[in-house]
């Protein structure tokens, strides 16, 4: 079968781009595997991409950038979407066009704008499986309105966590839409895993403040006083940088913590450490976590949405501590940073368990979701036996209505600061 | 961008690298990199020249294939490489123009505890690396001793170094030497408090010393080590080089100290070695 991704931004780096890098490696395989970028800024993606995927940009930065339509806020691509501010009438027009013409089977959207396009302008004899990395909570009401209504015509939803795809079983009405949690593969390693014995915690990720890594340092700040020795390095860049520093100084611990600058891959800078650390408050996901327990680290990490908790079984292979509770993760890290061989024994489980998020498994279960979506599609009925419709339906209309009267709110909100300015 | 001849857009020419404590370094190519011939392909190490000398003769190292049909090449911790900064090629075959790698996996952990070893003389030191446009290099130090920082400890009006000598040891009179850049000579030492192994030392810099005199713009002391009283002892630098990070300028970065109307800090060059720089306030 044919597959095409629709990406935001394959040249950059983030938790998206890479799933979504891994998911089309592993199809390609067995299927032939197009990735569309809906924009590109550099020549290379910053993660090799197999050249079994072929990579489609549609509106070039380098050049484009000042194109009359490209300097027009989009229509298709809805409004209240994150990255709207990102995207323009050329967008809307290159995409509509890529969809028209498209030759796949199935077409996988990865973020609510391009699952909206997705469910507006596929060609009808297409398979539509929108994927949300984001989550349902997090959105904003008046983004849940608009994927209310554009979600019914997908074949396919699938979230990277069980919690996010049971919140749209039950806050969206969504009927024939099949809803599953798909979560996010890891490569299989190819460096042996780390052995225990370095005195590195490693974290990675964009350096953001929901990351809260500014958390994490005040705790490894415990450690390091315990423990001179240890270090701890964060990979990744953003805006949070100079703050950081300015912390990394405040507390005196620039001998013990390093901002590393942006690492791809990451593996073999997980293999140098022997613990993993995740502060986020919030992560749809977590991918870092399974990538550092693949190459054998116990990871210490807030038990946040949504995430975390899935992937981390709490005192076995890891360990979940409070959301924003600086003394708890820092007396989790002691802890694993005290007993080596309790350490060891975590991390050895750690690897054993995070091969559930292996590309077989996942691609595998991504396979068994486009087979039966697309013979759905072929037989014109389209899936997912409902359980408790009725329940569901009246439970949903509840959430439309709130999401509805909030967006109002919000827009007369606006409404009123604009008169008063 | 590159224009240099030879240069290669090939996304995929890429090898993976392993290096050991002693310096053996090994590259791996992922998949096949050259058909087979009838000489084995080539693994080039060329040192980077400096701006205006010519190019100096690169070292080539034959690569095997492994039994899973990759290509291999091991560089030897003998003879060591001079220091500087080396960039990989790849020669396919015998008067294919070289190509440029890219780097993939670099497996550097054997590095991360570099200063729990002794380093004889001549210390050598190689960190497998990534270009700042994106290719795979080696940077080498090689340096007859070395005075390896292994921590630094600010206060708001002074910097204590602790450090260790590998490839000599301190004697009397041994001093640490704080030499103005580009300042004909003018040199302030200081004497080190030196462990009775003749190895570790640490010393005190007072920022109010390097401050006099400081007029407009910015000012940077090199710091080194004369390991005995005899003036033509070499001074040794002080710098950081024993882990797996090649280039620490922008890592390890320490906090400033205001002295009146001037910033003072210590860091680490762009050849990992330390200086402090001394900046007036902008007004």
């Amino acid at each position: 079968m044919k597959i095409s991704f629709l990406l935001h931004n394959a040249y950059g780096i983030g938790g998206t781009i890479t799933t979504t890098f891994n998911l089309a490696q592993a199809l390609a395989e067995r299927h032939e595997v197009e990735i569309v970028s809906v924009l590109r800024h550099r020549e290379r993606p910053n993660f090799t991409l197999d050249p079994k995927v072929s990579l489609t940009p549609l509106v070039d930065l380098r050049h484009e950038k000042e194109h009359p339509l490209h300097l027009r806020p989009a229509r298709v691509f809805p409004v209240a979407e994150y990255r709207h501010h990102q995207y323009s009438e050329l967008t809307d027009q290159r995409i509509g066009e890529c969809l028209a013409a498209i030759d796949a089977d199935v077409v996988i959207g990865t973020r609510p704008g391009l699952n909206v396009h997705l469910a507006l302008q596929a060609p009808e004899h297409v398979v539509r499986i929108g994927q949300e990395h984001l989550t349902l909570g997090n959105h904003p009401p008046r983004l849940r309105t608009v994927l209310r209504r554009a979600y019914r015509r997908l074949d396919v939803l699938t979230a990277v966590t069980e919690a996010d795809a049971a919140a749209y079983r039950r806050r969206m009405r969504l009927p024939g839409v099949r809803v599953e949690a798909l979560p996010n593969s890891v490569p299989d390693p190819v460096l042996p895993a780390a052995d225990g014995t370095a005195r590195i915690v490693v974290a990675a990720g964009r350096l953001v403040p929901v990351k809260r890594y500014d958390l994490l340092i005040e705790a490894f700040a415990l450690v390091a006083a315990e423990h001179p020795d240890w270090q701890l390095r964060i990979y990744g860049k953003g805006e949070e940088q100079d703050r950081l520093r300015q912390l990394i100084h405040r507390l005196g611990l620039y001998e013990n913590v390093f901002l590393m600058g942006a690492a791809a891959p990451m593996e073999a800078e997980w293999v140098k450490g022997s613990i993993g650390a995740a502060a986020s408050n919030f992560e749809p996901f977590g991918m870092t976590i399974v990538e550092a327990m693949r190459c054998g680290l116990p990871v210490v990490s807030t038990d946040c949405p949504y995430g975390p908790g899935e992937i981390i079984e709490d005192g076995v292979d890891g360990r979940l501590v409070p959301v924003g509770d600086r003394d708890a993760l820092g007396a989790a890290l002691l802890d694993l940073v005290r007993d080596d061989e309790r350490r060891r024994r975590m991390g050895r489980t750690a690897m054993a368990n995070a091969r559930r998020f292996a590309p077989v498994p996942v691609v595998e279960h991504a396979e068994r979701l486009m087979d039966e979506a697309m013979s759905a599609r072929r037989t014109g009925r389209r899936t997912a036996p409902e359980r408790g419709r009725i329940r569901n339906a009246l439970v949903s209309q509840g959430f439309a209505a709130r999401d509805t009267a909030h967006a109002a709110a919000a827009r007369a909100l606006r409404t009123v600061r604009r008169g008063q300015r | 961008m590159t224009t240099e001849p030879g240069a290669t857009r090939d996304a995929h020419l890429r090898a993976d690298c392993t290096i050991d404590a002693d310096g053996r370094i090994a590259f791996t190519f992922r998949s096949p990199a050259a058909a087979p011939g009838s000489r084995p392909p080539q693994l080039l190490l060329r040192p980077r020249p400096k701006k205006g000398q010519p190019e100096k003769v690169p070292h080539a190292l034959d690569l095997e294939p492994l039994d899973d049909g990759r290509l291999c090449a091991v560089l030897e911790p003998r003879p060591a490489l001079a220091e500087g900064r080396w960039d990989v090629y790849l020669l396919a075959e015998p008067g294919a123009a070289r190509q440029r790698v890219r780097p993939g996996l670099r497996d550097l952990r054997a590095l991360v505890d570099g200063q729990a070893r002794d380093w004889p003389s001549p210390v050598a030191v190689r960190v497998p690396y990534t270009t700042k446009d994106g290719y795979l290099a080696v940077r080498a130090w090689l340096r007859t001793a070395h005075a390896e920082v292994e921590g630094i400890e600010v206060t708001d009006r002074t910097m204590t170094v602790r450090a260790r000598l590998h490839g000599t040891t301190l004697a009397d009179g041994a001093a640490v030497r704080l030499r103005l850049r580009g300042g004909d000579g003018v040199v302030r030492t200081l004497e080190p408090r030196v462990a009775s192994d003749g190895r570790a030392f640490s010393f005190t810099v007072d920022y109010g010393e390097l401050a006099v005199g400081q007029g407009k713009g910015s000012r940077v002391w090199d710091l080194s080590v004369q390991s005995r009283l005899d003036a033509t002892a070499s001074p040794v630098r002080l710098g950081r080089l024993f882990d797996d990070v090649a280039d620490r300028k922008e890592i390890f970065v320490h906090p400033a100290a205001q002295i009146g109307a001037v910033a003072v800090r210590p860091y680490y060059t762009v050849d990992n070695d330390l200086s402090v720089e001394v900046t007036a306030a902008t007004a």
